[in-house]
Formats: C-alpha cells, structure tokens, sequence
C-alpha cells in the first residue's frame, strides 16, 4: 500500500518492478444470479468487485485492469472499452472531458481518484447496456455463459498489453516480447518461447485472470476444446486463472486452476465476497510466493466417456481423434470420426502374454538357480 | 500503441531506415536461398521498397515487418488426419564438424541447447507420445536417453553432453540403424519418425547407406533433417524417399533464428499417410491422490505425499503422463488429451482486408485501433506488393466476420488456438451446442 505514496518518485528506478494486471471475467448469466438474489444480488456482488478492483488499482500506481462479461448469448468488453461508438476514448488513459460528457450525475464523485472512478462508470454504464440489451429470447433455454470467448478476449488484451509494456520499458525484454518486430519474427516461431513464454518472468507485466463465476459446468460441454485451449494457453505464458465460484462447480475450472496455479475458492457464504477477494485474490504473483494458497488440492480429473458420458476410470481412445469410450464402441468404429479402429489387440495383451513368458522364465529360473549350485560343485571332483 | 508505433519508426534517421530494411529483409533471401543460389542472387531486395504517399519508406518497412510475422501463420489449416501418438529419435551430430563456429557460441553448444528446448516444446505439443535420443560420434551411433515420455530424462542426458566436446566423423548409417532398431517394437498406430540435426557434410558409414534407406521405408520410418553447413545429397535422398511428397523434410540453417523455427516445426504432428493403422488404446484416467504419510512411488522409488494410484492396479506414480511400472498400463490425464485437440481441429486462416471492406476501427480482441481508409484514389498507391500482408491492416475471420489486428492473428493462430470472435458469440456456436446437448 505504500506505493501509493512512495513509487512516483521512483519511477525510472531501475529496480523498480513491473506491475500487474488484472482480468476479471465475470459470469453475468442471468439465471444463475436470479438463484443467488436473496444471498447477493448482482448490483451487490458489482459494488464489492468495483471496491476490490480500487484496491488492485491502489496497489501500485500503474496497476492496470480489465473486465469481461460472460454473457448467456456472448462475451463483451466492460472495461476498457474498445466499441467504435466511444473509439475516441479507446486509449486506456482516455481524457476527463469524454467522460464527463457522459453523464451528468457523476459530478458528485469529482473528487474520486481518477482511475477508480474510470474503471467504475464504465463498468456500470456498460454492465447495464449489456443487461438492457438481454431479452427473454435469449435466455429461454439457455442457461450456460460463454466463458471461452471471455477467455480469449481476456488472453488477447493480456498479449497486447505485454508487447505494449515491454515497448514502453525497453531493455532486455523488448527484444524478448517484442523481439518478432525487429527480427524478422523468426523468433516467433509459433511455438517459440522465445516470445510467449514468459523467460524472465520479474521483468514482464505481471497478467493474472479472476473468474467469478456463477454458472454450472453441465452446459458448456459444446466449450470444452476452446476452453482447454484458453486454459492451456494461460499455462503457457505463466498467467494464473483464479476462480471465485459463487455457485455450481464446474470441474474444468478446477482444471484450470491446478493448471495454471491459481486459486480456486469455492464460497460457502456468498454474502462475504468482499472479504474472500481482498484476502485470497489480491495478492500478485510475487506476494504469493510468500503465501500459502487456498488452494483446493482433490482436482477431479477424471474424464467422460464421450458416449455415454459416464465417468471411466480406465477407458478406451481412438487413436485418431483422441476420443474417450468407456466400452469398444459397436462395430469397431469410432463414434466421432468414423475411424475403423483395430480392437483386438489390446485387452488381451498386457494380461497373457507377459505372465506366459514369466512362466517360461521360471521354469528356466529354477534350473538356473539350480546350475550354480552345480556348477559350485564340480570344483572339488 | 499504434501511435508510438508509427512515432518510432518515422521518428528515426533515413540511415536508420537502412538499417532496418536490410534486417527485416534477411527473412526473404532465406527463403530463396532454400530453393537455389542461383535465384537467391537475383533477389534485389532494395526493389522492394516502394515510397510511400508521405515521400518516406517507413509504410513499406511496416510491411514487411507484418508480412513476415504472418508468413509463418499461413500453413495449411485443412483438418487432416495427424499422427497424434509419436514415436520420434531425435539423432545429434557430435562429430567434429560440430565444434565450427558458424552458429554462436559453437553449433555443438547451440545444437544442444536448441535441441532441450525443441524437447520441452514437443512434449508440450505432443503429451503422450515418446522420445528418444541418440548421439553419433567416433563413426559410431551412441545412445543419449532411451526412448520414453518423459521429458526430463532427456533434458539432463542432453545437458550431460554438453561437458563433452564433439568428435570425430558421425555415420549416418550406424544413426539410422540404431534408431530403426529403437522404433522397431512401436505400436502401429503411432508415428515412427527420426529428426537430425546434422552438421557434417559427409557421412562415414560401414556399408551401403541405401539399403538402410530401403529398410527405413519398409519399416515406415520418416526421416527430417536439419542440416547445419550445407545441403548433402544423400541428406536429400534420405528426406524425399522416406517422406513421399514432403519436400519440407529436409531444411537447412541460414542463422540461429532460422535453425530454430526449422527445428520447432517438427514438433507439429505430421499429416498421417494413409497406410497407418488405428486403434483402440486402453488408457487408464487416475485421479490424484494426496496421502498423510510419504509412500514411495513405483516410478522412481522416491518418497512422495502425491500422487496419481494407477486405476487398475493401484501403483503409485508421482507424474503423468507415464506409463504403469507394474502393469504397463499408459496412465494419462484427460487435460493430456485434450492438449492435442487444436491439431485436430486447427483455428482457420484469417484473410487479409482490402480498403473497400475495411469497415472496423479497431481490432475487436484487443481493441488497437486499426489506420483510417484513406480517399478512394489512393486505395491503388498503397496496395502493397507484400505477399500475405493486409493493406488495411485488418485480418478477417471467415466465420465471423470480425476484424483482427496482426498481433491478435499471431497470437490466436499460435498461442490460444481460438477465435476471438467466433467464441463470443453463441450466434454460430449455440446452434451446435444445442444440437450436441438435444
């Protein structure tokens, strides 16, 4: 907290370490927080994220944040705000004077710190666009959130804003982040961790991804592959997804947080948002270090067979598509890409053949442990 | 950003300019060079400069910067089948045409550690296939690590060489015979591939080499090689006999960068050919257990509190993806699986956007905010002679219809394997999605 009023001054120090920023995504479908009202109302779990996010803000002077709703129908950008219709305040320090054209109402708040009060009018002006241009057609039957577009917006604001840090900040890891500009984008190399692997990872903008979430996992089933993606994305460039679920439990969200060592709190008790977000999702990457996490460690990892989907322990893949069947699927095709598959050859061989030959080993074992002995005897005669 | 983007490049001297120029060029001769010198010396790539309308170069050198960020991107993205379970042996070079120092600090010491790093990288792209090292030296193939999935072992035999100094005359053969030996006992249903980094210009071999080459193909061994000083005609051979069709399997350096990008190419599966049979894999899905006391774990007999009990006979091993110890059963994780999915289904290329429907203002994942259209009459002038680059500086997803800035094509072609656009609005997605679940 100190930074606050210390840092300013040390601005071009070159000890001075980078600063984070935060994604929250936040799942706004409307069934779920129907479910939620009498514990928290969405305007009240709004309130305590806007007082969360100040505090993110406060941490450090260059702090940066962004939200995303997960809608039912789409995921949008709540902040910052990238629409053609306000693209002349795109840049994310955008002027005073554009804002206070907005709205008249918040004159009041004047005095507020410059960067909460941003962060706040658009949330709000934006989160009740959002909820005003919802109709009942587009909840009708649809009770799922679209978390994998949110994830990837989030990831992609993630990515500009690193390449745009390490522009401004230069040094070493200009050639690093940014290094594909200058260098032909030889080193980018699509998979290069020359470039999205974070290898010096103090140094770097410090990208970290909240969750909050409301919906169930059981119909985001047609999301799965994007979503991995996302998540395996995250892994990739060190950047942690903490979930804070208010309600459900979705079991790749659990995934993602082992995955990419984030924390995962479900909450027995709604009502406390606040006090579980200032305490277990303030901290950066670098405090949590120092930390221990509350982290929950029995990640359910077991896989559903893509036919029944049932939960299997031990079941079959095509090795073609990948796809999981808890029995050989009816005449020996597989149910995903049509793939005759050679069945035969499996069940069998781990079991017999090994213990045939082990039976033959032992019998040669016994003579052969017999032999020494022999052949410890001929010696004297 | 884009503002200080453009303040950069247009703030700097014209000498500066040059400079620029001529690096960013250094991605086309290569190409060129790939295909024969003789083309190579026509490359005039001072004629690629056009003036801009502002009477300065500095659009051209953006272009060319954003072309060749994109050329790596546009790669087939048919969805084909791919060998997802590999077999691969990676064969270094520790002869002593290693130990020049064309590549820096030497091609041995760079070799090696490109080489851990293009081991991470397939293991990261390929979970459950297998991997295997071997070395060739003194006329001899020696082995490094032994074929397994797990990456580590191979991390520190690799950085074990690296005390070592290279020597000798490497034999290709002995190579290839060693590895085909290694690949033997494979399953059918995964790949058999070999990838060498060789950095000799000749090969000792005790016998005939073709042969070797008749039995790799026999046996369906796909050899890639990455060849370090020059191209060799038997190198060739060996590509284009065990690779029908693929004139991409054999690639040689031009600079560090490019010896990279070469070498993490092949760590994307191969398109299968047809004659690879499937199968149905027994796998078994154990979940993870932590227990209050440490037991030791079957894998390394080192006492650990986690860990994953194999389901069906209970072993305990303390990583996955491995296979059972006791009973052989491969033990994965169902996230391992689903790591490969973007193989399978592969994002879509982005198209370019010409000024006429370069209706956006800003890039819808990250919001940069895209050049203005300028006047009709000059739509031509800035037209750009750069193949694979945008003149408005927007790519479109086919799909849906979003604009994207460059960087945002880089990234989600390379990193997340989504569509911004596509996945954030369920107007195309929710009918499959309802179908799926009905």
């Amino acid at each position: 907290m100190n930074s606050v009023d210390a840092s300013e001054h040390y601005e071009l120090n070159a000890t001075e370490l980078a600063p984070s920023l935060l994604t929250i995504v936040l799942d706004t479908n409307p069934h779920a927080w129907a479910s939620l009202e009498s514990s928290l109302p969405l305007t009240k779990a709004v309130a305590n994220l806007l007082v969360f996010i100040n505090a993110h803000l406060a941490c450090n002077y260059a702090n940066e944040v962004a939200v995303v709703a997960s809608h039912t129908t789409k995921a949008t950008w709540l902040y910052p705000v990238h629409d053609d219709d306000v693209s002349q305040q795109q840049p994310a320090d955008a002027d005073g004077d554009v804002a206070m054209n907005g709205e008249n109402g918040t004159g009041s708040q004047s005095n507020k710190y410059r960067p909460f009060r941003m962060v706040e009018e658009r949330v709000t002006q934006r989160l009740k666009q959002l909820l005003d241009s919802t109709n009942s057609d587009d909840l009708r039957g649809n009770t799922s959130t679209m978390l994998a577009g949110a994830l990837t917006l989030a990831l992609s604001n993630i990515n500009r804003r690193t390449i745009a840090w390490a522009e401004k900040h230069g040094g070493a890891d200009l050639e690093d982040a940014a290094g594909d500009g200058g260098t032909g984008g030889g080193n980018a190399g699509g998979t290069g961790p020359g470039r999205y692997s974070a290898s010096n990872d103090e140094e770097r903008l410090q990208s970290r991804i909240l969750i909050v979430s409301v919906s169930g996992s059981s119909d985001s089933a047609h999301q799965y592959i994007p979503v991995m993606n996302s998540i395996f994305a995250c892994q990739r460039l060190h950047i942690p997804i903490d979930v804070c679920k208010l309600s459900g439990d979705a079991v790749f969200l659990q995934q993602a947080c082992d995955a990419t060592k984030g924390v995962y709190m479900a909450l027995s008790e709604p009502r406390g948002l606040l006090q579980y977000l200032m305490m277990a999702f303030l901290p950066d990457q670098r405090s949590r270090k120092h930390l221990v996490l509350p982290t929950r460690v029995d990640v359910d990892f077991r896989a559903a067979c893509f036919c029944h989907r049932r939960v299997v322990d031990i079941g079959y893949v095509c090795s073609i598509c990948l796809s999981i069947f808890c029995e050989p699927p009816p005449d020996n095709e597989c149910l995903t890409c049509g793939t005759p598959l050679d069945v035969g050859d499996f069940g069998s061989k781990p079991a017999l053949i090994p213990r045939k030959k082990k039976k033959k080993k032992r019998v040669n074992g016994t003579s052969t442990v017999g032999t020494p002995m022999s052949t410890g005897t001929p010696p004297p005669g | 950003m884009a503002d200080s983007d453009e303040e950069y490049v247009g703030g700097v001297t014209d000498d500066e300019d040059d400079l620029q120029v001529t690096r960013t060029d250094a991605s086309q001769p290569r190409k060129r060079k790939q295909r024969g010198a003789a083309e190579w010396e026509l490359s005039r790539t001072w004629e690629t400069l056009v003036e801009g309308a502002d009477g300065t170069i500095s659009s051209t050198v953006e272009g060319l910067l954003e072309a060749s960020k994109r050329k790596r991107l546009l790669k087939d993205t048919t969805p084909l089948q791919r060998g997802i379970i590999r077999h691969l042996i990676l064969i270094l070079d520790l002869s002593q045409s290693m130990a020049e120092k064309d590549l820096r600090p030497t091609r041995y010491l760079l070799a090696l550690r490109y080489a851990q790093e293009f081991v991470r990288e397939f293991f990261e792209q390929n979970p459950i296939s297998q991997l295997g090292v071997l070395g060739l030296r003194d006329g001899l193939a020696i082995r490094v690590s032994d074929i397994s999935g797990n990456p580590t072992e191979h991390l520190t035999a690799i950085q074990e060489l690296k005390t070592q100094d290279p020597k000798g005359l490497p034999s290709l053969q002995n190579g290839l015979e060693m590895a085909r030996g290694a690949l033997f006992h494979t399953p059918s249903h995964g790949t058999r591939e070999v990838l060498v980094l060789f950095g000799s210009l000749l090969s000792s071999d005790p016998g005939d080499i073709h042969q070797t080459i008749n039995t790799l193909i026999t046996d369906k061994v796909r050899v890639r090689i990455v060849g370090l000083a020059a191209q060799v005609a038997i190198c060739k051979e060996l590509c284009s006999r065990t690779n029908p069709g693929d004139e991409t399997a054999y690639g040689v350096v031009l600079n560090e960068q490019h010896f990279r990008e070469l070498l993490m190419d092949v760590t994307t599966p191969l398109a299968s050919q047809k004659q690879t049979a499937s199968s149905l894999l027994m796998m078994g899905f154990p979940s993870r257990t932590v227990e209050p006391t440490p037991s030791l774990c079957a894998c390394h007999s080192r006492p650990s509190r986690g860990g994953y009990l194999c389901s069906r006979c209970g072993s305990k091993v303390c990583n996955l993806p491995a296979e059972c110890p006791s009973c052989g059963l491969t033990l994965i994780l169902s996230t391992h699986l689903a790591r490969s999915y973007h193989h399978l289904f592969p994002l879509m290329n982005w198209v370019e956007v010409p000024w006429r429907r370069a209706t956006s203002k800003a890039c819808f994942a990250c919001g940069l905010a895209f050049p203005p259209v300028p006047p009709e009459d000059q739509w031509s002038t800035t037209e750009s002679q750069v193949k694979g680059m945008s003149v408005s500086s927007r790519y479109q997803c086919e799909a849906c219809q979003n604009h994207f800035c460059i960087d945002c094509d880089l990234f989600a072609h390379e990193v997340a394997h989504n569509c911004p656009g596509c996945q954030s609005h369920s107007i195309q997605a929710a009918p499959e999605g309802m179908d799926t679940a009905a």
